[in-house]
C-alpha cells in the first residue's frame, strides 16, 4: 500500500468515526442523525431543500457555500505553509481580522470604483496579513518565542485593539458591528440575479483554487519547497546542509500570514461586509482541522475543506430544521481534529502490521529466519 | 533442568522486532562469581539478550532461570529485586540531578517530617553513597551535578547505582567505549575486584583485547545466533575475531606511505564557545596538508566535536582564524564554506547528517539540491535526483528496501552512514572532516569506511579525523593531536606516539 | 493609597488562579509532556464546576455556601478527567504534543459551548448560553488587614485564594521533596534513567498531566467566580497561555513563576485603575485588556533567550529506542 493510499484510508476512517460519534450525540438528544446530516447537505446546496423562498434555488445555496468555503481554503493553506516549516500558526484568525480591518478602513470605506478597489483590497489584505505573520516568524527566529504563544497573544491584542477602534470610530449604531463596506470593494458579488435566481459569486474562490495548485507545485517541485520541508523535519540537519533556517522560518510565516490575510479579506470583505468587534472567527481554528485531515497537502486540503465546511455551513440550516444547537458542528469538527491528531499513530500501526506480514511471508519463503541489522 | 552451579540460565531465547530477529534460540548459562563475556559485532544481539535479563524487554520464546528458579522478568525493578544490575552503553543519568539523586532515583530513602510527611532524605543518601564509594574504591562526590562531571565519573555513578541496589549480577554493556587506556585499566581492575568480592559479572563487548584480559568464559554471538561458548584462556584473539565475524578478518590495515602536499587547512588560535557561552575550545592551532590524515584524539567532551563544528560553520568562533587553501573562511556562511571546499561527516548521523523522513534520493542531494543540474531556475529536476541517487547507491553499496524512494529512517545505521559518506566524498572537496565515522557499525562496515578514508588521503585530500576510538586513531592517522580540556596538548607524527602515551595526554596527566 | 489597595486586591485575585494553572503546567512539562492545553482544561473545569454549582443552587437555594465549594471540587475533577484526553493522546497515541494541546483546546471550546446551550435548553428549559454564578463573596482578615500596604493582601480576599495558596504549598512539597517529585522531574530530563531505575515513565507522566488538569480546572472556576461571574464561552480569554508564559519566565520552577504571575495580575489591575482614575469612556477598557498580552510578549522577548526547557520536553518516549 502506498503512503497516499494508507493515509486516505485512515483519514476516511477518522471522519467516519467522528460522524458516528456525532450521530450518537444526536441520538441521545432524541433527534434523527441521518436527517440531521442530510440537512447539512441541504444547507450547502448539495441536496435539494423541500422548498425555496422567492429568487432562491439549490444553486443559490451552493454559491453561498462556495463563498463560505473560500476563506477556509486560504486559511487552511496558510496553516499548511507554516506547518511545512514545522511552525504551528494558530494565529490565523487574528491575522484574518487584522487584514480585514485594515482593508475595510482603507478601501472598504473609500469611494474607489470596483476595478481599482477590489485588487487593492486583495493587496492590502495580503500585505497586512504578511506583516503579522512575519512578526511571529521573527519572534520565533530571533527570540525563540514559541509561535503558539506569540500568535495567541497577537490574536488577543488584535481583537481588543480593533474592537476599540470599531467602537470609537467605525461602529454602526444599529448592528453594533463595523459599518458595511462599499459594494465596489466587496470581493463577493453579493445576491446578483442571473436568470431569475440570486447568487453570491466569490471572486476569491478562483484565486483560492489557483493558490492550491501553486502551493502544490512549490511544495513538491521547487527549491523553496525542499528547504521548507527540510527545516520542518529537522532544523539541525537543514542548517548543516547550508540552509538558512531562520530565513525559512520567517519566510514560511510570511507566506502563511499572506494567505491568512487573503482569508481575512474574502471573509470580512466577501462573505460578510462588516466586522463584529471582540470576536475572533472560528475559521482559523477549523483550518487546523482541515490541514490535519488533508495531511498538509494542498490537494488534500482542497478535499478536506469541502468536507469540513459542509459541516460548518450546513449547521445553521440543520439547527433550524432539526432543532439542534448549531454548535454540534464545531463538536464534530473537534472530533475529526482529535481523530486526525492520532493519524500518525495509526499510520505507524498499519506500517508495523504490514512489516509483520512481510516478515511472515519471507520466513515461509526462505524456510528460515534472516536477520537484518537494527538501527 | 535447573542446575546449581549456574546463577543465571537463559534457555532457547528468541526475540523478534519488526522485521528483525534479534535473538534466535540463544542459550547462555552463567556461573556464580565468574566474568562472563558476550562477544559479537554491533547488531549481533548481545545488548538485546541482556536487556531481557534486565527486564527492558520480554523474550518471545524461551525461559530465564535465576538462582534455579524460573522467572518472568517484566521490568527493571523486577530485575533489581533479583539483584541484577546493568550499566548501559548510553548512560541513563539525569543531567540536572546530583550524583546522589541519580543513584537513589527509584529507591529513595524516605523520612517523615513531623512523623507525617514523607520526604526524600538526601542527607543520609549523601553519607551512604560516600561510604559506598570508599568501600569499592569508586571515587565520586555525591553532591556534584551530573552535567558537570566527566565521562568516567558518570560511569562510576552507574556502577554505584547497581551496588546501591545490592546487585549481585552486574551487566556491563560496552563499558570501555568512551574511556582512555588508563581509565580502561582501572575499570577492568574494578571489575576484577567486584568478581573477587563475589559478584557475578556479564561483560558485553566487541573488544577482544579486554575479554582476553579479564573474562573467564565467553559466548560469541553472530547475527542473533549463538556461535559457541569458549574458555577464554584456551583461545587467541584471532580465533575469536574470526568466529565473531564469520570469516577471516584482517586485524591490521594495509596503508601506503603518505605523501604530503600543500597546506589545505590552517587553523590558528581557534576559540569556540558552546550554546551556553562556555568556552570549550581554547586557542587551538594546527595544519593539515594534502594527503594527510590528521586525527584529534581525546576523551568525549573535551572540545573536539566543537572544533569540527566551528570549521564547518555550525558553531561560531569567538577568536582565531580558519584558512582553507589560504582563504580565510571564519566569516563565511555554512554553504560558502562547503563551496570553498569542506565535506563534513558529522558525529550524529541521524539528527545532523540526515533528514530521516526524506527519501534516499533527497538525502543524497542534500548538499547540491539547489544548484544546477539538480535545480533549474529554482525548479527541482526529479530526473537528476534519481540518476544521481542511483549512481551513489551503486558506487557506495547503499542497501535499502526500495532504492531512491526508501525513507531513510527505515534504513540500517550502517547504510545511513554509507549514504552520508558517499554524499560527502562525492563533493570532491579538498578537506574532508570525519567525526566518529564508525560509531555503532559492524566490522564489515568499519573496514569499508576505513578504506575510504585512506583512499581519500591517497587521492591527495586533507582528512581531519575526530574519533574517540583510540585504536582507530592509531590505525589511520599520519599526525595526531591530543586534545584535553579544549587545548591541543601534543601534536606530533603518529609514529612518535605509543598508545599509552596518547592516553596520558588525553587525561591531561602529561603535557608537552 | 486606596488605588494601591485596589490594585493589590484585584491583582491577587487574578494572579493566584494564573499561578495555580502555571503550577499545573510545570507538573506536566517537568514530566516531559508539552502542555498547551491549559486553556481548554481551565474552560472545561469551569464548565463542570459551574454546571454543578448552578444545578445545586437551583435545588437548595442561592444563599448557601455549599455550591461554591462543590463547584471548586467538581471543577478540579472535570479538568482532571478531561486532561486524560491530552495524556492519552500524548502518551498512548504518541501524537505530536503541540497539536494535541491545541486540539484539546478547540474541542473544549466546542464541547462546553454546545453543552451549555443544550443543557440550558433541554434540562433547565431556558434559551441561554451561560450559567450565571454571581461573584464569590469576599473575606477580610480582621487584624492583619490593618497593616499598612501589606494589609491589602488580607483585605477582600476571595475564599478560593486561600485554597490556591494551600494547594500551591502542597504542590511545591510534592514536586521538590517527595520520591514522586524526584521521579517526575527526572522523567522530563531523561526518561530512560527513570525506566532503568524501575520507575514508571508513562504512569508518572499521566499523573502529571492529570494534576495539570485538576489545577487548571480550579483556575477556571476561580475566573468564573470572579472576573466572569458566570460560565460562558467568554471563559476562553487566553489566560491559559498567560500561565504558560508565566512558567516559561519562571524557568519551569514554582517560585519564580509566582513572580511572573504577580506581574501579570498587578499590570492588569493597575490598567483598570488608570482607566477609572482618568475617567475614560468604557471603550478604552478594550485597550487596557491588552496589557497582560503585550506584557507577555515583551517579557518573552527579553527573557526567553535564557530559559532552559526540560531536556526531554515534547519528545515521545519509546522504551525500545536507546
Amino acid at each position: 500500500m502506498s503512503y497516499r493510499k494508507k493515509y486516505l484510508k485512515i483519514a476516511v476512517l477518522s471522519v467516519l468515526v467522528s460522524l458516528l460519534a456525532g450521530a450518537v450525540v444526536i441520538l441521545i438528544l432524541g433527534k434523527n442523525p441521518l436527517s440531521a446530516y442530510y440537512n447539512l447537505l441541504q444547507g450547502c446546496g448539495l441536496a435539494p431543500k423541500a422548498k425555496y423562498a422567492g429568487g432562491k434555488s439549490m444553486f443559490t445555496d451552493l454559491s453561498s457555500y462556495i463563498d463560505y468555503l473560500t476563506p477556509m481554503l486560504f486559511a487552511a493553506l496558510s496553516y499548511a505553509v507554516a506547518m511545512r516549516a514545522g511552525l504551528f500558526n494558530i494565529g490565523i484568525s487574528g491575522q484574518m481580522l487584522v487584514a480585514g480591518f485594515i482593508s475595510s478602513v482603507t478601501i472598504g470605506y473609500s469611494t474607489l470604483s470596483a476595478p481599482v478597489a477590489k485588487p487593492l483590497v486583495l493587496l492590502i489584505g495580503i500585505v497586512s496579513g504578511m506583516a503579522v505573520g512575519a512578526l511571529i516568524g521573527f519572534f520565533k527566529y530571533r527570540f525563540n518565542i514559541n509561535e503558539v504563544v506569540s500568535s495567541i497573544m497577537l490574536n488577543y491584542i488584535a481583537e481588543y485593539v480593533i474592537s476599540f477602534f470599531i467602537h470609537v470610530k467605525y461602529v454602526d449604531p444599529v448592528s453594533r458591528q463595523s459599518r458595511n463596506i462599499s459594494d465596489a470593494a466587496r470581493l463577493t458579488l453579493h445576491q446578483i440575479v442571473i436568470g431569475g435566481y440570486k447568487y453570491d459569486i466569490p471572486i476569491g474562490f478562483i484565486l483560492a483554487v489557483l493558490a492550491v495548485f501553486v502551493l502544490k507545485f512549490v511544495f513538491d517541485r521547487t527549491v523553496l519547497g525542499y528547504e521548507l520541508r527540510a527545516v520542518g523535519l529537522n532544523p539541525t540537519a537543514a542548517r548543516y546542509a547550508g540552509i538558512h533556517v531562520g530565513r525559512n522560518l520567517v519566510l514560511s510565516m510570511t507566506i502563511s500570514g499572506a494567505l491568512a490575510g487573503l482569508a481575512g479579506v474574502t471573509y470580512y470583505l466577501g462573505y460578510f461586509a462588516s466586522i463584529q468587534p471582540r470576536v475572533l472567527v472560528s475559521t482559523g481554528y477549523d483550518a487546523i482541522a482541515v490541514g490535519l485531515l488533508g495531511n498538509n497537502d494542498p490537494v488534500g486540503i482542497l478535499a478536506a475543506s469541502f468536507l469540513i465546511e459542509i459541516i460548518g455551513k450546513g449547521s445553521t440550516y440543520m439547527s433550524s430544521q432539526a432543532g439542534l444547537q448549531s454548535e454540534i458542528a464545531s463538536v464534530i469538527t473537534g472530533l475529526i481534529l482529535l481523530a486526525s491528531a492520532c493519524n500518525a499513530f495509526f499510520m505507524n500501526r498499519l506500517d508495523r502490521r504490514q512489516a509483520a506480514k512481510e516478515e511472515l511471508h519471507r520466513k515461509k519463503e526462505e524456510g528460515g529466519i534472516q536477520k537484518g541489522e537494527r538501527v | 533442568m535447573a542446575d546449581d552451579q549456574y546463577i543465571v540460565e537463559m534457555n532457547h531465547i528468541t526475540k523478534r522486532f519488526p522485521g528483525i530477529v534479534a535473538n534466535d534460540d540463544v542459550t547462555v548459562k552463567i556461573r556464580k562469581g565468574e566474568i562472563y563475556a558476550l562477544l559479537g559485532e554491533n547488531g549481533a544481539g548481545k545488548s538485546t539478550l541482556m536487556s531481557m535479563l534486565f527486564g527492558m524487554y520480554e523474550p518471545d520464546e524461551g525461559q530465564i532461570i535465576v538462582r534455579g528458579k524460573e522467572e518472568k522478568i517484566t521490568s527493571p525493578s523486577y530485575a533489581a529485586g533479583l539483584n541484577i544490575g546493568m550499566v548501559h552503553q548510553h548512560f541513563k543519568l539525569v543531567s540536572n540531578y546530583t550524583i546522589a539523586e541519580n543513584i537513589i532515583l527509584g529507591n529513595e530513602p524516605v523520612r517523615k517530617a513531623f512523623g507525617l510527611f514523607p520526604y526524600v532524605d538526601i542527607k543520609s543518601a549523601n553519607d551512604n553513597i560516600r561510604k559506598l564509594s570508599e568501600q569499592y574504591g569508586l571515587e565520586v562526590n555525591p553532591t556534584d551535578v551530573i552535567e558537570d562531571v566527566n565521562v568516567s565519573t558518570r560511569q562510576r555513578v552507574e556502577i554505584l547505582k547497581m551496588l546501591y541496589r545490592q546487585a549481585e549480577i552486574l551487566i556491563f554493556d560496552e563499558p570501555t567505549a568512551v574511556l582512555t587506556p588508563q581509565e580502561i585499566d582501572s575499570l577492568l581492575k574494578i571489575i576484577k575486584n567486584l568478581r573477587d568480592g563475589g559478584k557475578t559479572i556479564i561483560l558485553i563487548t566487541h573488544k577482544l583485547e579486554e575479554i582476553k584480559r579479564v573474562a573467564d568464559r565467553c559466548a560469541i554471538l553472530r547475527r542473533g545466533k549463538l556461535i559457541g561458548v569458549y574458555d577464554v584462556p584456551s583461545m587467541d584473539t584471532k580465533e575469536m575475531a574470526n568466529l565473531m565475524v564469520g570469516r577471516e578478518v584482517e586485524l591490521t590495515l594495509q596503508r601506503k606511505p603518505a605523501h604530503f602536499g600543500d597546506v589545505v587547512l590552517d587553523v590558528e588560535n581557534l576559540h569556540v564557545e558552546n550554546a551556553d557561552h562556555f568556552e570549550v575550545v581554547k586557542g587551538v592551532s594546527f595544519q593539515i596538508h594534502a594527503g594527510e590524515i590528521f586525527a584529534i584524539a581525546g576523551v568525549s567532551g573535551n572540545g573536539q566535536t566543537e572544533i569540527a563544528d566551528a570549521i564547518a560553520g555550525l558553531l561560531r568562533t569567538t577568536q582565531g582564524s580558519i584558512r582553507i587553501l589560504g582563504r580565510e573562511i571564519s566569516s563565511f556562511t555554512i554553504r560558502e564554506r562547503t563551496k570553498t571546499g569542506i565535506s563534513y561527516i558529522p558525529e550524529d548521523r541521524q539528527s545532523v547528517g540526515l533528514i530521516l523522513d526524506f527519501n534516499l534520493a533527497e538525502d543524497l542531494a542534500l548538499r547540491n539540491y539547489y544548484e544546477s543540474p539538480f535545480a533549474k531556475k529554482s525548479v527541482l529536476q526529479k530526473k537528476t535526483f534519481e540518476d544521481y541517487g542511483n549512481r551513489l547507491i551503486g558506487k557506495y553499496d547503499i542497501r535499502s528496501a526500495s532504492g531512491n524512494d526508501t525513507i531513510v529512517r527505515s534504513m540500517s545505521g550502517g547504510n545511513q552512514q554509507k549514504a552520508i559518506v558517499g554524499r560527502e566524498i562525492e563533493q570532491d572537496a579538498p578537506l574532508t572532516i570525519f567525526v566518529q565515522p564508525t560509531r555503532g557499525l559492524d566490522i564489515g562496515a568499519i573496514e569499508n569506511i576505513h578504506r575510504q578514508i585512506l583512499e581519500e588521503r591517497d587521492k591527495g585530500k586533507a582528512v581531519l579525523l575526530i574519533s574517540l576510538e583510540l585504536d582507530e586513531v592509531m590505525q589511520l592517522a599520519d599526525t595526531i593531536g591530543v586534545i584535553y580540556n579544549g587545548e591541543l596538548r601534543k601534536t606530533a607524527p603518529a609514529a612518535d606516539f605509543t598508545t599509552s602515551e596518547v592516553g596520558e595526554y588525553m587525561m591531561g596527566v602529561k603535557r608537552s | 493609597m486606596n488605588t494601591i489597595n485596589s490594585i493589590i486586591i484585584d491583582g491577587m485575585s487574578f494572579a493566584l488562579p494564573l499561578f495555580i494553572m502555571a503550577i499545573g503546567g510545570i507538573y506536566s512539562e517537568r514530566s516531559g509532556i508539552t502542555n498547551l492545553a491549559l486553556e481548554g482544561l481551565q474552560g472545561m473545569g469551569a464548565f463542570t464546576g459551574a454546571l454543578a454549582a448552578y444545578t445545586l443552587a437551583r435545588s437548595i437555594g442561592p444563599n448557601s455556601q455549599a455550591p461554591y465549594y462543590v463547584a471548586i471540587l467538581c471543577a478540579m475533577l472535570g479538568g482532571a478527567v478531561y486532561s486524560m484526553l491530552h495524556a492519552l493522546l500524548c502518551i498512548r497515541f504518541k501524537a505530536n504534543q503541540v497539536i494535541s494541546g491545541v486540539v484539546v483546546n478547540i474541542l473544549a471550546m466546542a464541547l462546553t459551548t454546545f453543552l451549555t446551550k443544550t443543557i440550558n435548553r433541554n434540562v433547565f428549559g431556558a434559551a441561554s448560553d451561560k450559567f450565571d454564578l454571581g461573584v464569590s463573596g469576599r473575606l477580610t482578615i480582621p487584624v492583619l488587614c490593618r497593616i499598612p500596604v501589606l494589609g491589602a493582601f488580607f483585605t477582600k480576599v476571595y475564599p478560593f485564594e486561600f485554597i490556591i495558596v494551600i494547594i500551591a504549598v502542597i504542590a511545591w512539597y510534592f514536586l521538590y521533596r517527595t520520591p514522586f517529585g524526584l521521579r517526575l522531574r527526572a522523567c522530563g530530563d531523561n526518561p530512560h534513567a527513570v525506566d532503568a531505575a524501575g520507575g514508571n515513565v508513562a504512569g508518572t507522566r499521566f499523573i502529571a498531566v492529570v494534576v495539570s488538569g485538576a489545577l487548571s480546572g480550579l483556575a477556571g472556576i476561580c475566573f468564573a467566580y470572579s472576573i466572569s461571574a458566570k460560565f460562558s464561552g467568554d471563559i476562553y480569554m487566553g489566560y491559559g497561555y498567560l500561565a504558560i508564559a508565566g512558567y516559561i519566565f519562571g524557568n519551569w520552577n514554582l517560585l519564580p513563576s509566582l513572580g511572573a504571575c504577580l506581574i501579570f495580575g498587578m499590570a492588569r489591575s493597575a490598567g483598570y485603575q488608570i482607566v477609572q482614575l482618568l475617567g475614560m469612556p468604557s471603550a478604552y477598557s478594550d485597550l487596557v485588556m491588552i496589557l497582560p498580552y503585550v506584557l507577555t510578549l515583551f517579557l518573552l522577548i527579553f527573557l526567553s533567550r535564557n530559559t532552559h526547557a526540560p531536556r526531554a520536553l515534547g519528545e515521545v518516549y519509546d522504551k525500545s529506542k536507546r
